[in-house]
């Protein structure tokens, strides 16, 4: 699959981004040099295109896109400014100095305004681009670096050498929050009008009101999302919101011991293998922690024995995440069948703390189609991070950008990093070792799957090493593709024996727990949800902003995840060295090239069974 | 109108004599005074005494949007006893218009300051402190003025305030006057700038003007007029940047027989700006001027023009009978401001930027009014209004 980018209708009429330029530049104060507003004259984007190199692909649809690219452009695009300059600099020395002590020349600070007239060329950028597109919400461009490499700067001084250098010290500042900070609400604002219109009806009213606030800066990480919508296209309360903004990292920081983690994990596991509860979405892909939100989704509308239990495999999240910021509570000691009865008593508070995003969950079921494809490379892990994603997030938009930032953050550790595999796994789970992917399969599958085989009595739980082992290895591997299992089972032929053997056992393990809870309330749930919610809603639910918020906070509690989770690995390592002579030779992980089996995995997957939406 | 606190510093000049308009940079003053004076926003009031002959005092209040003020303290070592009363002040002396220059005075000899007691000299250099706080800003002006010698003059000021590079800023300018020319040195701490200024004064030179016979021609065609030229140079160590400009004017003396006009012609030749002035009085009670600025580099013009008219109050009871006065009857000696009911000042521009200015004095209060306008901008055509009030005492 292709993009085909059409570069020349974007050259064709640029008026409305010459006028959003001005706007964006004449909205910060000026040094006092500059007497006049700054009016973009000129803008050609020139003939060549940037070339865009896809990173990662998080969300693709007809009407939605969210991807990461690795920009560079070299092209032909000039920009002209026209503005007028005070060529005196007495004149603006003295401007802002004090009368009392000035020494009032007579003349010699006579002002001579010059039109001054730049041409801005020979621009060469280099960025990562965090974009995300959506019918509704148009286009959310974020660039994750300053893009900027170089550029040239001509103007009515350039015979001057010092007014030259100057200005283009000048200059490069200036755009350099330019496309950090005005670009991506030009953009958006365009995309707007392009494609909403209530929004150019919203505009033009404003433009008629004066036109105030026309490129007002949108700071995705400080503002709460101005329109956010819900799944299904509602609007969402202020409270929500808030609510949404304003998670604080330290929610995650849940009390628990090490081991109840490792062992709560371990049965969390084996449950989202048997997702019985999780609604089976059709051509869902989930990341492999990104299936939790879900199931809270679906949780937090069960009834309370339900909720109850699925509160604590969401708190097993929480705690995974936060690692072991042990406080252990009472049943640390405890192996896992002794702690079951009071686990859901022991967890369930965290667990509605323990993503801001479940806050959301307001509506149930919310199936979202989530295909995360990850093409970065190792050393552009770290660039690709952001994946800046939809607005009033669903969880699993959150979780991918979770676990990019995670790389980011953790960018030299990389081949090592941890993370808590949080998805529904199921029975096609894969886990890989360091640049491996965790894949979990689609969840309704995995719910027949699991409720015919999965109906194993539990002894296996109470087999630590084993459980620590497995859940070792899940955290061990990045999670970052989610990919059907049939994808997967090709995949697997190329690599090494991976640990899934033993998430298997140990999520059948568990599973009669589980189901005893829940299975029935769930799955009647999630499938009449599913009948409710057809898969389209999701849609509308692909905001720009919001994504971008909670991946500031996302990105904050990776760090913290990242940072614990080594930490335990290392120790399990250790441990492992120690206490357990005989290494599973599954349970090995054998670095791979990631590319590829991402790649391989998204594609055969849309070929599998995407629907006609997403063949490209 | 200007502040009490000016208005004790120009009394200080003149009792140390020395003349504050040979100097380059009061070579336009008159065009400054008539086209570029402040028109006030909101409300301010000052209260200031000049408490002793040497100590004046003075404090303000002001409301723009948020209520400042001000205190300021002047010490000068030299008896200040001119009228500095709201009440009686001349109102000449603080209502900047038309400048009539006068006849260069000679300066005085340095053995006139010497003042010899038992074998000792005990005179002291004159000296002018002067401080004033703005509050709520902390913002600190201070000045220092000390008269070296009877043809020098040194002016340190200072200002201190967190919103300025550095904390503030200093200026030292040093002035020589010898009346037939003037230099002026200054150093400015912020940015390293170093200026000259100077001054030249063509005609008869007043150091040596007793000592030349007069001749029958001088007298025949007395010097009616004044022509100076000067120049000045500013150089930025820190920002390698400066600028130079010269200037010239012709004015006439008092004794002049026509209407007194004053013309200036300044030119910057980096900036390519070029300035004519033209100031006449044309009347007692009437000033006019205009000022055309001329950029030979970017052809910008602009243009401008003002009037200063005094208002006199016609006392209409007994009009007929002073029209019935016979002409050689002398009229009664009245103070020369008794009558004056205000001082309408404006200018306009090119633009059409107006800025008025009503000034005078009721009863003891003397009040200035203004406002500034700008009829382009229809939606909003006051920009500013403003009223200022003063008592001293």
């Amino acid at each position: 699959m292709a993009f085909n980018f059409n570069w020349s209708p974007l050259i064709a009429d640029t008026s409305r981004a010459r006028e959003m330029l001005t706007t964006a530049l004449n909205k910060s104060p000026k040094p006092p040099i500059i007497v006049d507003d700054i009016i973009v004259t000129e803008l050609n984007l020139g003939s060549t295109p940037p070339e865009l190199e896809i990173l990662e692909i998080g969300d693709l649809a007809e009407d939605r896109f969210r991807g990461i690219f690795k920009m560079s452009y070299t092209g032909n695009a000039f920009l002209t400014l026209k503005t007028k300059v005070q060529a005196n600099p007495l004149n603006t020395y003295l401007s802002t100095k004090p009368d009392f002590a000035s020494p009032q020349p007579l003349a010699a600070a006579s002002g001579l305004v010059i039109p001054l007239q730049i041409t801005l060329s020979d621009i060469r950028l280099s960025g990562f681009v965090i974009l995300v597109f959506s019918k509704q919400k148009g286009i959310t461009l974020v660039f994750r670096n300053d893009p900027l490499e170089s550029l040239k700067v001509s103007s009515t001084f350039d015979s001057i050498p010092f007014v030259r250098d100057y200005l283009q010290r000048e200059i490069e500042g200036q755009l350099r929050v330019l496309f950090m900070e005005d670009l991506p609400a030009i953009i958006h604002r365009l995309s707007l009008r392009l494609w909403s219109p209530e929004y150019q009806e919203l505009e033009t009213e404003q433009r008629l009101d004066g036109m105030k606030d026309a490129a007002a800066p949108i700071d995705p990480l400080s503002t709460p999302p101005q329109d956010a919508v819900d799944a299904f296209g509602n609007p969402l309360d202020e409270s929500q919101i808030s609510s949404l903004s304003r998670d604080p990292t330290s929610e995650v920081h849940a009390s628990f011991s090490q081991k109840n983690i490792l062992h709560l994990t371990a049965l969390s596991e084996s449950q989202r293998t048997l997702s019985l509860f999780t609604p089976s979405i059709r051509e869902a892909v989930f990341r492999a922690w990104a299936g939790q939100p879900d199931r809270n989704e679906s949780g937090s509308n069960t009834p309370a024995l339900t909720q109850s239990s699925l509160s604590r495999i969401q708190s097993t999240f929480g705690s995974m995440k936060s690692a072991s910021s042990s406080v252990a509570s009472g049943s640390t000691g405890n192996d896992t069948q002794s702690s079951r009865p009071t686990l859901s008593s022991n967890y369930s508070a965290p667990a509605g703390l323990n993503l801001g995003a479940n806050r959301l969950r307001t509506h149930p079921m919310r199936k979202r189609k989530k295909r995360v494809v990850n093409l970065r490379r190792d050393r552009d892990g770290g660039e690709s991070s952001g994946v800046s994603t939809e607005a009033n997030t669903p969880a699993p938009s959150t979780n991918v950008s979770e676990t990019a930032s995670v790389i980011h953050e953790e960018r030299e550790k990389e081949e090592e990093l941890v993370t808590p595999p949080k998805s529904p796994v199921k029975q096609g789970l894969r886990f890989e070792g360091k640049h491996g992917s965790l894949d979990v399969g689609e969840p309704g599958r995995v719910s027949k799957k699991s409720s015919a085989e999965g109906l194993l009595p539990a002894p296996l739980l109470a087999d630590p090493s084993r459980l620590s082992k497995s859940k070792q290895k899940a955290k061990v591997s990045t999670p970052l593709i989610i990919e059907e299992p049939e994808k997967e089972k090709k995949m697997a032929s190329g690599r090494p024996p991976l640990s899934h053997n033993h998430l298997r056992r140990t999520r059948q393990t568990t599973s009669p727990l589980l189901r005893s809870l829940s299975l029935d309330k769930v799955s009647t749930l999630s499938s009449g949800s599913r009948l409710s919610v057809p898969p389209h809603s999701y849609t509308e639910n692909t905001s720009s902003s919001g994504g971008i918020l909670e991946q500031a906070w996302m990105l904050k509690m990776a760090q913290e995840i990242a940072r614990k989770v080594q930490e335990e690995k290392e120790k399990e390592a250790y441990r492992d060295r120690e206490s357990s002579p005989s290494p599973n030779p599954q349970g090995l992980f054998h670095p791979q090239p990631q590319s590829t089996s991402k790649r391989g995995g998204i594609w055969a997957q849309d070929e599998d069974d995407a629907p006609p939406a997403y063949v490209a | 109108m200007l502040d009490f606190m000016d208005n004790v510093q120009n009394a200080f000049y003149e009792a140390s004599h020395w003349n504050v308009d040979n100097s380059y940079g009061a070579l336009n003053a008159t065009a400054r005074a008539l086209l570029d004076f402040q028109t006030p926003k909101g409300l301010r009031l000052q209260i200031s005494s000049l408490a002793a002959p040497n100590f004046a005092t003075s404090y303000t209040l002001g409301s723009v949007g948020v209520v400042d003020g001000s205190v300021s303290y002047l010490y000068s070592s030299l008896p200040l006893r001119g009228r500095f009363k709201s009440s009686d002040l001349d109102l000449h002396n603080v209502i900047k218009g038309y400048r009539h220059l006068q006849k260069l005075r000679r300066p005085d000899e340095d053995w006139w300051w010497e003042v010899w007691h038992s074998g000792k000299r005990i005179d002291r250099r004159d000296t002018l402190l002067y401080g004033r706080i703005f509050l709520p800003q902390s913002t600190l002006e201070a000045l220092y003025l000390r008269r070296l010698s009877p043809t020098k003059q040194l002016k340190i000021s200072a200002v201190s305030s967190s919103s300025l590079n550095n904390g503030g800023t200093i200026l030292a300018l040093l002035q020589n006057d010898v009346g037939k020319y003037s230099t002026e040195y200054m150093y400015s701490t912020d940015s390293v700038l170093m200026g000259v200024r100077g001054l030249y004064n063509f005609g008869p030179d007043p150091r040596v003007a007793p000592t030349i016979p007069v001749t029958a021609q001088e007298i025949a065609e007395p010097v009616h007029g004044r022509f100076s030229a000067g120049a000045e140079l500013y150089y930025g160590l820190l920002n390698k940047s400066g600028g130079i400009s010269t200037g010239l004017r012709f004015t006439t003396l008092p004794n002049h027989t026509g209407f007194p006009y004053t013309m200036t012609l300044t030119l910057n030749p980096l900036m390519g700006n070029l300035s004519s002035t033209y100031a006449v009085k044309a009347g007692q009670n009437l000033a006019l001027c205009s000022r055309i600025d001329f950029n030979f580099y970017s052809y910008e013009s602009e243009l401008q023009l003002g009037c200063e008219l005094w208002r006199r109050r016609r006392n209409t009871d007994i009009e007929w009978a002073v029209k019935k006065l016979r002409p050689d009857w002398k009229q009664p000696n009245v103070a020369p401001d008794e009558d004056v009911s205000g001082i309408l000042k404006a200018r306009v521009d090119q633009n059409w930027k107006i800025g008025v200015l009503w000034e005078g004095r009721i009863k003891e209060l003397l009040f200035t009014l203004g406002a500034s306008l700008d009829l382009k901008k229809r939606e909003q055509i006051i920009r500013a209004v403003g009223i200022e009030l003063q008592y001293s005492s």
